[in-house]
């Protein structure tokens, strides 16, 4: 009679090691590769003197003047290494590449490489010189590869039309023409009203930009629509991903409810005062009505625009064999699980504390006993600590504004509203819980002990 | 022909064709490139009852004609971000002198100089504007706009204009009608189009100034203090209240039947529907104006003008115990006291931020006054010492005392501190600012609040201006320091939202001007 009780307590033990080992996986961030992001650097950098160096010879200094301006908010990327250099990732996304290149071959002509960017911004860009950037924080929320094959396939499209390059070049040439340059003399020559002839001028201008932006849109939209259509990868793909759009900016995390259950300690109970703030048009939490932008001015047209036009175009195609999934399922999924973490590792590295900790507060909601996620509020909580130490809190977080959603803002009042002394004791009586049961996790253990320092100094 | 540059226009336009993102985004932040101060003409915070709560540019944003100009009032919030642009046209010659909120509008005194008028103009939330009221601006009201010019007030804390809850502003200014002073008081509704003024008719003296102090659901409160000549040092004190409702005085408490002679300089609203007044306060047979306080009073007054409760600390006596204090109210080393603020707390304790002043002998006076034999030197300095935060039971006794040090700092070297009293001195001090005291800041209900004041510091580690702060955060008090030394041209830190301090950069080099908010610690 023993024997099967001692087996059945030995599968029991297995089947808990099993588990909690499973429980306390923690994430390690992956580090970015220095030297591959400055051999990308140098890469796009030779692409770009290429480029001015083809520039035309009137107006060169406008258009030199533009590019650079580009340049350098690539460079910043590079050197705040937003670019993901994990190989898993860019294997991943290569593939996805390949099988876009495979069914448009004409697309072996065009010099382009697809990255992932480690920001949680839910969007992807054609950021110029061949590059596309495809962001952690929409890739982490796609449904499907043939989504991912959407996003990848509009911004090829920028490339491929160049829609940069000709804006730039429209930009010069509009305000270099004799109609515009006789404006501004007539402007610049006039006593009165000049504010109010230059804002009309800018205005005319302004709107026949954010026209042709908008039908760059369209027109990407076609063009990846067209692209798709000689892949393996589903062209309903195309509307689910704008249909996603429309609705991602959605607050995903009710940041009140949240705080009251991560900091409310019994030695240190949540105070319904952190979380006060001031709904009046000066409080920081006003919804602006004028600012609403009219249709006019719009660079993009609304995402349900967009599904109507291509609708015809998807309905109507045969795509015999297409599927959601063409390329690898599992890797599409691990890798949206490991972008929830890099996203909060790069706004952690990037001082944005209080967008670090919003993502880890949304994370810290499905996981609430995740190590790496616990750790994370810990330090940021710390950082904050030395920042308002030091003056310098502005510097690592950004203040309740009327632009952002009500949530993030709720979490942004949080931080303003404590002080030195909720910050330290907060930190302390959170990481307390987890302690000595996370100890053996090192970037835990220095959090907590800091913690400690700040509580009792 | 030449080419009329392309950063003539806006780099807006620029900078929308250099990326193509998947859907469109926008970010903030607050940060003035090409700072020409032509165009910036006023600038300040607004406030509503004695908080910031956000701030004003005024700027020409356009010329009409030859006598007008198109305006542009920007309002921030108290996080920095926009929230209103509002554009007017009116005379060239205009320009924004303070600013009020109170939860649903936003007023804002304009001086007028082509019109000769001073106009309040109140907006809704929405930017509209829902009344204008206007009055002349004559020599009557010269005093008002030199104090403009030269008083200083606690850093951007209104001079003139309150805000009355929802119902809508006050403005308390000073006038002259030929050789009399007197004062009047406005009211501006913001529900409807009313106004109405007040000037007092029953003063018998010729000389009346009055300092708001406060106000109620329906009282407005005010310091007044009467004399009949100009030069007089004899005067009598008074705390006046206007109902605002009735528009006439509501009572006058002149201290005549009273035992002692109050001279109110805080009054705050109680929970209980009375109102607490603190000020020092002097023997019937004292003048007020030569002699030293006795020490500090409390009343408590209903809304019927009726003393229910007067409670008196006397300097010899009870401050005694906490600081070495003599008789006359001077406490050793630091010397006498003006008193800036008091707070109130939820638990009922009141607190009272004092900053020390003295007299010292001036060796370099002396020997001026010797050499050149003109009597314009003065033998005696005015020295700025430390700051004193003093701590009182809820029956209004004090129950401590905490001297915070800093570097002594002379105010006042010339003849005018050999021959006037403490109490002129003090007045004059504040006048032009030479108290290190800056503002308080903190919660509405004042359980965390921070005392904020200037400083100089010599040290091996830091040499040079410091911003400090005296932070009670409902149990205990702590301090903090804001070296002023920085990469920018020049650092200035002024009053934000409540435990915060504005840290303006102004980096000559690149003409930015960079405003960011901090916490006190």
């Amino acid at each position: 009679m023993k024997k099967p009780l001692l087996l059945s307590l030995g599968l029991l033990l297995l089947f808990w090691h099993i588990t909690v080992r499973a429980q306390t996986y923690t994430y390690i961030p992956e580090k970015p590769d220095v030297t591959f992001l400055q051999q990308l650097s140098a890469t796009c950098k030779e692409r770009y003197t290429a480029e001015i160096q083809a520039l035309p010879a009137k107006n060169k200094k406008d258009y030199l003047e533009l590019y650079e301006e580009r340049w350098t908010g690539i460079k910043e990327r590079f050197d705040g290494k937003e670019i993901y250099t994990g190989s898993a990732a860019r294997e991943y996304l290569n593939r996805v590449r390949a099988e876009i290149v495979r069914g448009n071959p004409s697309l072996k002509q065009l010099t382009f490489d697809c990255y992932f960017s480690r920001t949680a911004i839910p969007n992807a860009s054609y950021i110029g010189h061949g590059m596309i950037l495809f962001n952690m924080g929409l890739f982490s929320r796609l449904r499907t590869e043939s989504e991912a094959a959407f996003v990848l396939c509009h911004e090829i499209a920028h490339c491929l039309l160049r829609h940069t390059e000709n804006g730039i070049n429209n930009y010069v040439v509009t305000l270099n023409s004799a109609e515009v340059q006789a404006e501004l003399r007539k402007i610049k020559g006039s006593e009165y009203h000049k504010k109010e002839q230059l804002q009309k001028l800018v205005k005319g201008l302004t709107f026949d930009s954010r026209r042709h932006s908008r039908d760059h849109e369209g027109q990407a939209d076609s063009m990846a629509v067209e692209l798709m259509k000689h892949t393996r990868f589903a062209l309903g793909g195309a509307l689910s991903a704008l249909a996603l759009l429309d609705v991602i900016d959605t607050d995903s995390l009710h940041t009140a409810d949240c705080l009251r259950r991560f900091f409310n300690a019994p030695d240190y109970p949540f105070q319904q005062k952190w979380i006060a703030k001031d709904g009046g048009l000066l409080g920081g939490h006003a919804r602006i009505k004028d600012e609403e932008m009219a249709d006019s001015l719009k660079t993009h047209p609304d995402c349900q625009a967009r599904i109507k036009a291509l609708e015809p175009a998807v309905l109507r195609a045969a795509q015999p064999g297409a599927g959601a999934f063409i390329i690898d399922s599992s890797r599409f999924r691990s890798l949206q699980e490991s972008f929830r973490f890099e996203a909060i590792e790069y706004a952690y590295e990037s001082n944005k504390y209080t967008r670090c900790l919003f993502l880890t507060l949304e994370s810290l909601d499905k996981r609430p006993a995740d190590p790496y996620l616990v750790t994370q509020v810990g330090k940021v909580l710390n950082g904050l600590y030395l920042a308002q130490k030091a003056h310098t809190l502005s510097k690592v977080t950004a203040l309740p504004s009327p632009d952002y959603r009500a949530n993030y803002n709720l979490l942004l009042q949080f931080v303003q509203n404590l002080y030195l002394e909720n910050i330290a004791a907060i930190n302390y009586y959170y990481l307390r819980q987890h302690h000595p049961a996370m100890s053996s996790y090192a970037p835990f253990h220095e959090a907590y002990q800091q913690s400690e320092n700040f509580f009792h100094l | 022909m030449s080419t009329i540059k392309a950063s003539f226009l806006p780099a807006l336009l620029a900078t929308l064709v250099c990326v193509q993102p998947m859907r469109g985004d926008a970010q903030s932040k607050l940060s003035i490139d090409k700072v020409y101060s032509a165009y910036l003409r006023n600038s300040g915070t607004i406030s509503a009852k004695g908080a910031i709560k956000g701030y004003f540019f005024l700027y020409q944003s356009d010329k009409i004609d030859r006598h007008t100009n198109e305006y542009t009032l920007q309002i921030l919030d108290e996080n920095l971000n926009k929230v209103r642009s509002i554009k007017f046209e009116d005379s060239k010659k205009l320009s924004l002198l303070e600013s009020a909120y109170n939860g649903n509008t936003l007023s804002f005194l304009f001086k007028n100089e082509d019109n000769k008028t001073l106009d309040m103009k109140i907006y809704d939330l929405e930017g509209k504007l829902k009344y204008t009221y206007s009055r002349a601006f004559d020599k009557k009201t010269d005093d008002l706009m030199k104090q403009y010019m030269t008083l200083h007030s606690d850093e951007g804390m209104n001079k003139n204009v309150f805000d009355l809850g929802e119902q809508g502003f006050v403005s308390v200014l000073p006038m002259r009608d030929g050789k009399q002073r007197t004062y009047e008081v406005d009211y501006y509704s913001s529900e409807t189009k009313k106004q109405w003024t007040y000037v007092p008719n029953d003063d018998e003296e010729k000389y009346a100034f009055a300092e708001y102090l406060g106000s109620t659901d329906s009282l407005i409160i005010l310091e007044v203090m009467k004399k009949n000549k100009v030069m007089s040092t004899k005067a009598s004190a008074h705390l006046i209240a206007i109902n605002f409702v009735t528009k006439k005085k509501a009572w006058d408490i002149d201290n005549s039947t009273e035992d002692v002679t109050l001279l109110p300089s805080s009054v705050v609203s109680l929970e209980t529907g009375k109102i607490m007044v603190m000020g020092p306060y002097f023997e019937k047979d004292q003048n007020i104006m030569k002699d030293f306080s006795r020490g500090l009073a409390v009343y408590e007054i209903t809304t019927a003008g009726k003393i229910t409760s007067k409670v008196y600390n006397t300097w010899a006596g009870d401050f005694a115990k906490y600081l070495p204090t003599n008789s006359k109210g001077k406490i050793d080393n630091i010397g006498f006291l003006y008193i800036h603020k008091l707070m109130k707390t939820p638990d009922n304790k009141l607190f009272i931020v004092g900053e020390g002043y003295k007299r010292q002998v001036s060796a370099g006076g002396i020997a001026l006054m010797a050499l050149s034999g003109s009597s314009a030197f003065g033998a005696t300095k005015i020295v700025i010492t430390d700051m004193v935060i003093m701590e009182f039971n809820s029956k209004y006794k004090v129950v401590g005392a905490t001297i915070y040090d800093k570097t002594n700092n002379t105010a006042l070297a010339n003849a005018a501190s050999d021959f006037n009293s403490q109490h002129v001195i003090a007045a004059y001090l504040k006048m032009i600012g030479a108290f290190d005291y800056e503002f308080t800041t903190g919660e509405p209900d004042n359980s965390s609040f921070a005392v904020c004041y200037s400083d100089y510091e010599r040290s091996s580690e830091y040499k040079g201006q410091t911003f400090n702060s005296i932070r009670y955060n409902g149990k205990k008090f702590t301090t903090d320091k804001i070296p002023l030394k920085s990469k920018a041209s020049s650092l200035k830190v002024f009053p934000a939202k409540a435990g915060s301090v504005m840290i303006l950069e102004y980096f000559k080099k690149d003409k930015r001007l960079d405003f960011r908010l901090e916490k006190l610690g």
